[in-house]
């Protein structure tokens, strides 16, 4: 058990916290590109189906879970899913919410690292694209290159000290003091800035964008209402693609930041009495708020009319990094201001996100190691920055990062929330976990979610899950044995692994010895 | 722009938009006592 009692000061922190851990860049980068690549407008229809039955079911399933867990004094995901799933096989298993987080902290951290210096390059006028709009392009993905050293492995390390060093080394401070300061001190109080900060920021970059008119002339067609419609003009023909409706459902549920073992720590921190439906309820929408609202009427559009159809499509990293920023160039001299305001944003939409990933590290450390935060935060520190050297010299291509991503920030988050989903709908069962939801609870949830939670949810994750799984694992696979750096980057996860189950059982000792019911077979007596 | 994609857009948006809107009113309306 942790030493020192954390709490959150109020219900509005709680939210804001939780909400800025899944607002992240692909609320702004990733969803706008999956819209347009799959039926646009006609793309809301998977999408808000899987919110509604995949990822706000599955989101009110672990605060519930969390808020049980802590109170029988856990706050780490195996001390939570060993409580709830009642014993040590879906404690082990709660070893992949601790796996998750800080894993995906270690190249997370170095994505939020490239915003912080974009955001400096604007600011400070370094992002120079040049005179001539026709290598606007070519400079973009030229400066991309340099920051990231995707070019070649080992390049930011090696000679002098490069920017993007410094700029990790900044990110990765700031984000330990937070840390450091605690749930209430540190993260809540950040985030009750951040995220209003962020909203005020989007804000800022949507009226710009939507006062673009046509700004040029040789491309009459390239309007702003051109490019919301190239957004959202429904294509109703991609509905009866698979690849739709699975690229739908991943996108809710990595947006909304489940199965990361965020909330089943941020949520153990509440009281018996706190609510959890109300407030898990006003997390999502948060969310949904900076990706619908936001990212959908600003990044395509502020491409499409610069850059046309062809420019406006991407994934996250080539939309973000490499055609805003000629997007930006092409505003002018205003473009400067914006483009800082943009990264500056995506930097507190990464912080707040990152923050929510050390956390529940942290109080794992604690909880088994018996560990005051003066302890665990350099040690959590130090795996990080360890795990985050091993990306950014790898840098050639982003394979190490992309190894990373795939294994544990993909595969792993539909694990996680797979195994969640069945421990709180079968093995918890899923009328006490109504029961449970329900207590102090300011809303009710529909009593349909009773048979979905059952039956639904837990179908259409795995549905989804053998899908993309189908999709992909081919190539990763294929990429393992052809690419030594993938390779090694998946003996660092299980590695990594391999020590969270070692300090695990250590810390289900220390939980025995304790005399708490680290296998859920009393209840609890708050 | 289609007629579709101004019901999609503003639909979505406006959707989302009272969805948050009634959870902050909720939250912020309930008597102070922590989360």
């Amino acid at each position: 058990m942790s030493k020192e009692a954390q709490q959150w000061g109020s219900r509005l922190g709680v939210i804001l916290a939780v909400a800025g851990s899944a607002v992240g860049l692909g609320n702004f980068l990733r969803f706008p590109g999956q819209a347009v690549q799959n039926g646009g407008g006609a793309f809301m229809v998977p999408y808000f189906l899987a919110l509604v039955l995949l990822g706000i079911p599955i989101g009110w399933a672990e605060w519930t879970m969390a808020r049980y867990g802590g109170r029988k004094g856990f706050h780490s995901a195996p001390g939570v899913l060993g409580v709830v799933g009642r014993g040590r096989a879906m404690r082990t298993l709660g070893g992949l919410g601790v796996l998750v987080p800080l894993v995906v902290c270690m190249y997370y951290v170095l994505i939020e690292s490239w915003c912080l210096q974009y955001f400096f390059r604007y600011a400070f006028g370094q992002m120079d694209l040049g005179a001539d709009p026709a290598g606007f392009v070519d400079r973009s993905k030229a400066v991309f290159v340099a920051v990231t050293g995707s070019d070649q492995d080992g390049v930011t390390l090696n000679g002098g000290i490069h920017p993007t060093v410094i700029f990790w080394l900044v990110t990765m401070a700031l984000n330990l003091f937070f840390i450091w300061r605690g749930l209430s001190r540190g993260i809540e109080r950040f985030c009750n800035i951040a995220m209003p900060l962020m909203a005020v920021c989007a804000i800022v970059v949507l009226a710009r964008v939507l006062t673009l008119g046509t700004p040029d002339p040789a491309h009459p067609e390239r309007s702003v209402l051109a490019g919301l419609g190239f957004m959202w003009n429904p294509d109703f023909s991609k509905l009866g693609d698979f690849k739709t409706w699975l690229a739908a459902a991943g996108q809710v549920f990595f947006s909304l930041s489940v199965g990361f073992g965020v909330i089943l720590n941020y949520a153990s921190y509440l009281r018996k009495k706190d609510d959890v439906v109300l407030s898990g309820l006003t997390a999502s929408s948060t969310n949904e708020l900076f990706e619908v609202g936001f990212g959908g009427l600003i990044t395509i559009p502020a491409a499409f009319v610069f850059l046309g159809a062809s420019g406006a499509i991407g994934g996250t990293f080539g939309l973000g990094f490499n055609t805003l920023p000629v997007v930006f160039e092409h505003m002018g001299p205003f473009g400067r201001f914006i483009g800082a305001t943009w990264f500056f944003m995506l930097f507190l939409a990464a912080i707040t996100s990152s923050l929510s990933m050390l956390q529940p590290v942290a109080a794992f450390v604690e909880e088994a190691l018996g560990l005051p935060r003066r302890a665990s935060v350099p040690i959590v520190g130090g795996v990080v920055m360890l795990g985050s050297l091993w990306v950014i010299y790898f840098s050639k291509n982003l394979v190490a990062l992309d190894t990373m991503d795939f294994w544990v920030g993909t595969t792993g988050i539909f694990l996680l929330a797979t195994i969640q989903s069945i421990a709180f709908a079968w093995v918890f069962g899923v009328d006490r976990g109504l029961a449970e939801a329900h207590v102090g609870a300011h809303i009710r949830i529909p009593g349909v979610y009773r048979f979905v939670l059952k039956y639904v949810t837990p179908v259409y994750l795995l549905v989804v899950f053998i899908g993309f799984c189908v999709q992909n694992l081919p190539g990763y696979i294929r990429g393992l044995a052809e690419d030594h750096v993938a390779r090694r980057s998946l003996w660092v996860i299980l590695f990594v692994a391999a020590v969270i189950a070692v300090v695990s059982s250590l810390g289900a000792r220390r939980w025995r010895a304790a005399g708490l019911d680290l296998d859920g077979k009393e209840p609890p007596n708050d | 722009m289609t007629l579709g994609g101004w019901v999609f857009m503003i639909g979505s948006v406006l959707g989302v938009l009272a969805v948050v809107v009634y959870c902050y009113w909720k939250v912020l309306t309930l008597p102070k006592d922590g989360p």
